[in-house]
């Protein structure tokens, strides 16, 4: 026993050793500081190009000078090779809000396979690699690691990463690693310089409750108003926006209810304080469980006032449920995207006939505009990066970097071009009313209707998120 | 040099860690080969033709290599962590009987600790920013206090009333989250707090003398911060297994074990039960405490939900599955519990993409692209039937748990010691 | 140190510290009582919706905690799969009354159009529901638990965790995570008395848990319920004087297994949930509903009654009075508030409320 603890002994020290002398170069060794500034990205390539040379070991070095015969000199790193350009996707297919993703996660491998049938991009075909994150952060990086490892697992850039937090966890190594990576979430911190590798897209939380509020004060002539938030990245985000948007209008904030909804609880406390506030209108970012208990909660109790929400505050499956009429009566649902269906916009076009033939039985929801929307942003960074000659990471990071997404009236466009996160960020917002009555669980994308939303608004920017000077709402 | 097993000549020699030569020489090897995972050492790494079909293996590495990879990384890492974790709930019951659905609870007091010690403070949360040599040992210590306050209402409790109990702590453990000052601690709810980097320094606004959380160059290798945290969880862990091992084969452990196996009895024969259930207790939360830290310094964000009743579940099927009352079971376990997961994932993908031969065959009848045929759906279906990969690991887990309770109680421990004492007596039965 | 001694010692610290806590109670429960008066007083209206809503949570916590408490004073286990079972007896029941089929077959559903009013309808397809929840019981009694006879307890309890787990996936695939209705015939309407507003499923959980309680009692006194207690009693001689263990188990099973659906049912109603409809967090009602057991005794179901009723009470009056408050003791603090009131209750009465005291031999 004593040779073992002596053994372990000399081991530890070995390895402590190893660690105290070693460690010294790690300073100078390892990095030219990460560029924080975006547009000098477009200097990475040239002295990107020597680097992937010791890494993979299989690859003869030959490989790199020698262009290709058939296709035109396009460098490649990680997740590309002449047939095909992998795009790696961390969605939650399981976990809380697996209802969401998996239908997005749908509605995208469905907009890959239509380009994929259209010749694909240079040539090549995109493959696309699912990776299921559990909604929780350690899993998120275990398989980002996985993604973006650089043997023949890796992928190219990240398609999608679901949640604000779990993005968060990830954002230093997308610098590191030069990856982008188009981001599931609408947090108004995506913009800020931390996470320049993050691609956020669409009217963030905190601007789409300053558009919202200015709407449901302007159409209800209010004076007051409750806000009943989530707690967190999420809610909180939306909660400052509408905290926002009150003191611009001039709405006295009767009950401020920041962080007040803990998803699951029991909600009398939050009712009692908006039946007790009496307040005329109620903005909430929850979910849509939680909008339910409060809405019909408040209603039961007596109280009157209109009702606002953003973001996974509403689901349309809520209309066929008990609470359905007082939503039809009672409120107007905010978001980044135009639904499905409604407008007759030239992308909306392009999505009806992508699902139409590609999935035609799935069901009528909005959610795969979602999907259509990020397959832009990542086939228009795929294809710029081709013109520009350069498929590796850096280069399809540096490609996205460079320019501005047309999402053909679907959404606010999204400008990645540029430095002042004041041009980048969105702004315009979409209405709807809702009603259960034209509520349709069982319609298909081949039908006209059924989700129960009707636009009222469309690309709507009220005067306080014009007027707002970007920086991070609720930061993270 | 082999010596006689089951014949001990002192006592000394009975309760030693590693009684024969084999053990230790083995065990000498083995943990050289922990040592040495992250890195390409030749002889590991050679290619043994016939073993490249395998689909977990990754790129054709024979043996257990395939677990430095950095897709495994940090699962490996993971399994180090929970290991330390599970060995204290071991201590609480599976050696002293008292059983726990609230180690994750435990494991958060740890974390928050940790990051309140650890991490700068800033307008939205508290910290000190202290160095790892106080905020890992205070992570820990902080986790026993706690245990030591909740002891004495546990102690009162038996059985089911005090898992119902533990259970409790889990959820208000949660809900601290939400309370204005425990936010201050761990960070808003839902989002969780960046846990700082693990850097050994001597004081505050020193120079690290070794950074963990970058990459670097240690002898001969380069290494990646993953392969960093791998190898000083590693040295930890082994110093958790050694640590828990002493506390089970002296005075404390025996103690535990008597109160166990029949507490009046112990009770009666001079063993103060209150004193040794509130010591299991401090103990095991010590553990939880360093594990939970450790926990969200590996994925370098605290988040207060993470420490919720699944993760408890998770303790209590590792200890059962890997055999109650024994640390090495308790180890074998944990890397089950947490690498089972990943290789049923890695293997549906690998059937998935599979076309002909043995693996083909099985794909086409345990798969399904289209939803019409086979268990699993390959593709990404809408839910329903069949489910995904992902819903059947937790299934999976679910019957784990089941079938191990039902057929092998004393869990892949005792599967071991079955065949083990087969080949012993071999060729005789008895 | 002697042994002796030393549990004097312990038990005298103990003692006092059980006092000191008795104290405290008597103060808080007086100070309370104070606080109630003065809310009654100011606004009797709401007080009294108040009331009624807690006697609706009250009651949907009592027929979960009911279930518990059968299986427990059977099979000595809890049953940690008590919320997964209520999903599942209200997904069937929603299953039988939205689609055309019988669920989990293609076979037209003939209970869609059995004449007469609507609720005809729906009150076959609860008892096809319940028959439904009753035989999952059985089969995981028959599979899972009947071959753990005479292993430790704790091994059991772990089993209806691992069964938690199964069930909730194959619960949240089946539903698709979506909302789904159940069409109960009363809805979320309620009536006005007063100013107070009493939604109908307060009323109908409360005549459930009511009529469940006295069929439980009454079930007691006949032939088979009476076996039953002998079972809880000692089974190996329930066993010698020729009772049927095997059979106990598997009716205190389903009958466990249809309380949780009851318990699921009225989990989608107010004031649980406002849609009317099951949802995946349906299921951790169960996990609410646990401290009433063990706060009222794990073997006693008139504990389980007192104490649903009394943990309901608490969420509610607490989630409505001090509402004020949210800023200081954490938003969502009702979901807190069964398991903080199960601790007071442990530290007075380590076996809850009713619960017997297990004697200990050496």
């Amino acid at each position: 026993m004593n040779r073992l603890k002596w053994l372990l002994a000399v081991m530890v020290a070995l390895a402590m050793l190893a660690a105290a002398c070693g460690d010294d170069d790690t300073t100078d060794a390892d990095t030219p500081d990460p560029d924080p500034d975006p547009g000098g990205a477009t200097e990475d390539p040239p002295e990107d190009l020597p680097d992937p040379e010791p890494d993979p070991p299989e690859d003869p070095p030959e490989d790199l000078p020698d262009p290709e015969p058939t296709t035109p000199a396009i460098a490649t790193d990680v997740g590309v090779d002449d047939d095909t350009i992998r795009i790696g996707f961390l969605s939650d297919l399981s976990g809380i809000f697996a209802g969401l993703t998996v239908p997005i996660t749908d509605g995208s491998q469905a907009y890959f396979e239509r380009l994929n049938d259209q010749g694909g991009i240079a040539g090549r075909m995109i493959e696309v690699v699912v990776r299921d994150t559990g909604y929780d952060v350690p899993t998120h990086q275990t398989h980002y690691d996985e993604l973006a490892g650089s043997g023949p697992d890796g992928v190219v850039m990240i398609g999608t990463s679901t949640g604000s937090p779990h993005t968060a966890s990830i954002r230093e190594d997308l610098i590191d690693d030069e990856l982008a990576g188009i981001v599931l979430s609408w947090n108004s911190s995506w913009a800020s310089a931390g996470s320049a590798n993050v691609f956020e897209w669409g009217t963030n939380y905190c601007v789409e409750a300053m558009n919202g509020v200015s709407w449901l004060a302007d159409a209800h002539d209010a004076k007051s108003i409750a806000i009943v938030t989530f707690p967190g990245d999420y809610g909180e985000d939306g909660a400052i926006g509408a905290k926002l948007a009150a003191e611009a209008l001039g709405l006295e904030v009767v009950y401020d209810g920041q962080g007040s909804v803990v998803p699951g609880a029991d909600q009398t406390p939050v009712i009692t304080n908006i039946v007790e506030s009496g307040a005329d209108i109620v903005w909430v970012t929850t979910n849509a469980s939680s909008l339910a208990e409060l809405i019909g909660g408040a209603y039961g109790e007596g109280f009157t006032g209109q009702w606002g929400g953003n973001g996974p505050s509403f689901s349309s499956l809520l209309l066929p449920t008990a609470v359905g009429p007082i939503l039809t009566a009672n409120y107007t649902h905010f978001a980044p995207y135009a639904s499905i269906g409604s407008g007759d916009s030239a992308g909306m076009a392009d999505v009806l006939s992508l699902m139409r033939e590609y999935a035609p039985d799935k069901q009528y929801l909005s959610v795969y505009i979602n999907s259509w929307l990020m397959g832009e942003i990542a086939r228009q960074g795929l294809e710029k990066a081709a013109e520009n000659g350069d498929l590796t990471r850096a280069g399809v990071t540096a490609a996205l970097q460079s320019i501005e997404v047309d999402f053909q009236g679907l959404a606010a466009n999204a400008n990645y071009a540029g430095d002042d996160p004041n041009d980048q960020i969105a702004r315009g917002t979409w209405v709807y009313a809702v009603d259960h009555e034209t509520y349709n669980g069982d319609a298909t994308m081949l039908d006209d209707e059924g989700e129960g939303l009707t636009m009222i608004g469309e690309n709507y920017v009220s005067e306080a998120a014009a007027n707002w000077e970007y920086e991070p709402c609720f930061a993270i | 040099m082999f010596g006689r097993p089951h014949l001990y000549t002192s006592y000394e020699q009975e309760t030693k860690i590693l009684p024969t030569w084999t053990q230790k020489v083995f065990m000498a090897f083995f943990v050289m080969m922990l040592f040495l995972l992250p890195f390409d050492i030749p002889v590991l790494t050679d290619d043994i033709p016939g073993f490249g079909w395998v689909p977990i293996i990754g790129d054709g590495i024979p043996g257990f290599r395939f677990l430095g990879d950095e897709n495994y990384m940090r699962s490996t890492t993971l399994v180090l962590i929970l290991t330390i974790a599970a060995l204290g709930l071991n201590l609480l019951s599976g050696v002293a009987g008292q059983v726990s659905l609230g180690h994750a609870f435990f494991m958060g007091v740890g974390a928050c600790a940790g990051v309140y010690l650890g991490g700068e403070a800033n307008s939205q949360v508290w910290g000190h920013g202290l160095p790892i040599w106080i905020w890992l040992p205070g992570a820990g210590v902080t986790a026993a206090l706690v245990g030591v306050v909740v002891s004495p209402v546990a102690v009162r409790l038996r059985g089911l009333y005090l898992a119902i109990v533990t259970l409790g702590l889990v959820f208000v453990g949660i809900h601290f989250g939400n309370t204005s000052w425990g936010r201050k601690i761990a960070g808003p709810p839902s989002l969780g707090r960046e846990f700082q980097d693990v850097q050994l320094k001597f004081w505050k606004e020193d120079n690290a003398l070794i950074d963990f959380s970058d990459d670097g160059r240690w002898l001969w290798f380069d290494v990646t911060d993953a392969e960093k945290y791998y190898l000083l969880f590693l040295v930890l862990t082994i110093g958790f297994v050694l640590l828990a091992k002493n506390i089970m084969r002296t005075r404390t452990g025996r103690a535990l074990q008597a109160i166990r196996d029949r507490d009046i009895a112990a009770e009666i024969m001079g063993v103060p039960e209150f004193r040794y259930k509130v010591i299991a207790f401090a103990v095991s939360s010590f553990f939880a405490g360093v594990a939970g830290a450790l926990y969200a310094a590996l994925s370098s964000q605290l988040l207060s939900d993470a420490f919720n009743l699944f993760l408890s579940v998770e303790f209590i099927a590792i200890i059962l599955i890997g055999g109650a009352g024994t640390n090495a079971g308790t180890v074998i376990g944990t890397f089950f519990v947490v690498m089972i997961p990943r290789f049923v994932e890695d293997l549906t993908e690998w059937l998935a993409a599979a076309e002909g031969g043995v693996a083909g065959a099985v794909a086409d009848v345990v798969l399904t692209g289209g939803g019409d045929f086979g268990l699993v759906a390959s593709g990404i279906e809408s839910q329903g039937w069949p489910m995904s990969v992902y819903d059947w690991n937790v299934v999976l887990f679910g019957l784990l748990i089941i079938v191990f309770l039902i057929f092998e109680p004393l869990g892949i421990y005792g599967i071991w010691v079955r065949i083990r004492n087969y080949w012993k007596r071999w060729p005789f039965s008895y | 140190m002697t042994a002796g001694t030393e549990t004097a010692a312990t038990e005298g610290v103990l003692v006092t510290k059980s006092n000191i806590a008795k104290a405290a109670a008597a103060g808080v429960a007086a100070c309370l009582a104070i606080f109630l008066a003065k809310q009654l007083i100011q606004d009797p209206d709401l007080f009294f919706q108040t009331f009624m809503k807690s006697l609706g949570l009250g009651s949907t916590y009592a027929l979960i905690a009911l279930g518990f408490v059968l299986i427990f004073k059977a099979t000595q286990t809890v049953n940690f799969a008590q919320g997964a079972l209520a999903v599942a007896g209200a997904l069937f029941l929603s299953f039988m009354v939205a689609d055309d089929h019988i669920p989990l077959t293609t076979i037209a559903n003939p209970l869609n159009n059995v004449g007469g009013p609507a609720w005809v309808g729906w009150f076959l397809s609860l008892a096809v529901a319940l028959c439904f929840a009753a035989v999952l019981g059985l089969l995981i009694e028959r599979l899972a638990i009947r071959p753990m006879i005479g292993q430790p307890l704790f091994s059991v309890a772990v089993i209806t965790l691992g069964l938690e787990f199964i069930l909730r996936t194959a619960n949240n695939d089946t539903s698709e995570t979506e909302f789904r209705s159940l069409e109960i015939p009363w809805g979320v309407d309620g009536f006005n008395v007063g100013e107070a507003f009493v939604v109908w499923s307060y009323v109908a959980a409360t005549v459930t848990a009511g009529v469940a309680f006295l069929a439980v009692f009454l079930f007691y006194r006949t032939r088979l319920g009476i076996a039953m207690r002998a079972v809880a009693f000692d089974q190996e001689t329930a066993l010698a004087q020729g009772i049927n263990v095997g059979r106990v188990f598997a009716i205190a099973w389903a009958a466990g297994a249809v309380l949780a659906a009851i318990g699921g049912i009225f989990g989608t109603q107010p004031p649980v949930k406002q849609t009317g409809a099951i949802d995946p967090e349906t299921a951790n009602l169960a996990f609410r509903a646990l401290p009433a057991v063990i706060l009222g005794g794990l073997d006693s179901a008139g504990g389980a009654l007192l104490g649903g009723l009394i943990i309901g009470l608490c969420e509610i009056y607490a989630g409505q009075y001090m509402a004020g408050l949210s800023e200081q003791i954490g938003a969502g603090y009702p979901l807190i508030i069964p398991y903080v009131v199960m601790l007071i209750g442990l530290v007075v009465r380590p076996y809850g409320l009713f619960g017997t005291p297990e004697i200990r031999r050496v």
